[in-house]
């Protein structure tokens, strides 16, 4: 059984905006998958479904068996780390040790617990000693390794992430590719940047215009410049 | 000075900052509120707490410089605000400026009032300076501040930040484009931004809140709260208290 399954998504905007149409893959687990696409493909409404915080128009999304729904949320959400493109939105408490014990403590866990948990996420990252600062006071590439070790903390079984390179110098997208290479969750990363999609992932998913366009091997279509020109992606200038 | 760095010398190790944070929001408090139950034209006693304070300033290792800078702005308004007690309060006339009667019960007032608040403000400066936001936080709900008030006071704080950026963005990007010159303009555009930011700020509220979600948030956000509290930084509290008490009751008991 896949760990990650949509099945004929379809979901529309409340002023009419046909945002996906029937779109249909699934994710093994262990497997690690870019989602790519032009601006407006539908990559983070969709990233939105996978732990219910859009529910589909139709069709059916399943993690781990579950099929997310208002009353699933919040098992799919113990199981599903999703990451943000922009990291102030995920880092909102006065200080890193706080933002990365949130999960947890909602989770039930006790706040000595919380705190070790966290403690710990920000040690493995590289963020050790950083615990009672707060967002403001970190560089772009420690913001995002604080919003990674947000989810961290939760042990997800799938990492979903949303844009995780972008405004990220050479330096800090190495570091973070090497940091999600380490790492043995099941991955979806949504971006643009195809150079850490083949970093990071065996298999593309390429979205255009809400709908799912191609699903396959992502080294057969990065040397397929025409390809790559059709569908708005663009592996080197 | 950027508002940013208030709290620079919360790492500093001094024995204030070795403190607990509940305990020097509660000194700042005493403080404050010795300064502000002094019996009028109690000019030794307000002396010896302003002392005292500056005392404090030295051992939490805060330059008098850079105390005196951070209290100019809030010490300016006191001083606007209470110009007028020179010349409204009832008493004999000790001066004249240009038309304005200054009285001896007007000079007495003022002078106080400029003095409780330097006090005043010096502690809570201290209090600033020494402690990082995310204690003074922690250190209210130890003290039972409502746990929606210290939220909020967490969230506004953080998201203050975020705010400024985005102001400070959109005012280089319209300055770069040569917008905003002259004054009728500026304050057009000021409007214009101050909109925009708060426009992106509702946007920014709701994909939070998304973010919150997606972290297990049902509505109520759990405190790491722990307590700080220890016997020595209680006595030290007490004592604190009993010198502040001490100089304030004295003040009545003089005459």
């Amino acid at each position: 059984m896949p760990l990650l399954e949509v099945a004929d998504l379809t979901y529309r905007y409340p002023d009419g905006t046909h945002a996906l149409s029937g779109v249909s893959f699934a994710v093994e687990r262990g497997e690690k998958v870019a989602l790519l696409g032009p601006t407006g493909a539908g990559k983070s409404t969709l990233l939105l479904h996978l732990n219910g915080l859009l529910l589909p128009a139709s069709g059916c999304v399943t993690i781990d068996g579950i099929a997310v729904s208002g009353g699933t949320v919040r098992e799919v959400r113990q199981r599903v780390g999703l990451v943000f493109q922009d990291p102030d939105d995920q880092l909102f408490l006065p200080s890193l040790l706080e933002d990365v014990a949130f999960g947890p403590l909602n989770e039930g866990c006790d706040p000595e617990g919380a705190e070790l948990l966290a403690r710990g996420v920000l040690q493995s990252l590289g963020l050790g000693g950083n615990e009672m600062r707060a967002a403001h006071h970190l560089s772009g590439g420690e913001k995002r390794l604080a919003a990674l070790a947000t989810v961290l903390v939760s042990h997800p079984l799938v990492l979903v992430l949303d844009e995780p390179t972008s405004n990220l110098d050479a330096r800090g997208k190495r570091r973070l590719v090497r940091l999600l290479r380490e790492r043995g969750e099941t991955l979806l990363v949504a971006t643009h940047d195809l150079a850490v999609a083949r970093a990071l992932c065996e298999r593309a998913v390429i979205m255009a215009d809400g709908a799912l366009v191609h699903d396959g091997q992502l080294e057969h279509i990065v040397t397929d410049q025409e390809f790559l020109d059709h569908h708005g992606l663009w592996a080197e200038l | 000075m950027s508002f940013r760095h208030l709290d620079q010398f919360a790492q500093v190790s001094s024995p204030i900052t070795a403190l607990a944070p509940a305990l020097r929001v509660l000194g700042t408090v005493v403080v404050a509120l010795g300064a502000a139950t002094l019996r009028l034209g109690a000019w030794p006693q307000l002396a010896t707490l302003a002392g005292l304070v500056l005392v404090l300033a030295a051992v939490a290792r805060i330059p008098l410089r850079t105390l005196l800078l951070r209290m100019l702005g809030p010490l300016v308004f006191v001083l606007f605000a209470s110009v007028a007690l020179l010349f409204l309060v009832p008493g004999e006339v000790v001066a004249r400026v240009w038309w304005i009667d200054l009285t001896d019960n007007g000079l007495l007032r003022f002078g106080s009032a400029l003095g409780r608040a330097f006090t005043a403000l010096a502690a809570a400066v201290i209090l600033v300076s020494t402690t990082t936001f995310p204690e003074i936080v922690q250190a209210l709900r130890e003290l039972r501040l409502p746990h929606a008030v210290t939220t909020a006071l967490g969230l506004a704080y953080r998201f203050l930040y975020v705010i400024v950026d985005e102001l400070e963005r959109l005012q280089r990007a319209a300055r770069s484009r040569n917008a905003g010159a002259g004054a009728a303009k500026r304050r057009r555009l000021l409007v214009s931004v101050v909109a925009a930011v708060l426009r992106r700020a509702l946007v920014r509220s709701e994909r939070t809140h998304r973010a919150m979600l997606a972290r297990g948030f049902h509505g109520e956000i759990i405190s790491l709260h722990r307590s700080r509290v220890d016997a020595r930084s209680i006595m030290l509290l007490a004592l604190l208290g009993l010198v502040v008490g001490a100089v304030t009751l004295s003040s009545y008991l003089a005459r």
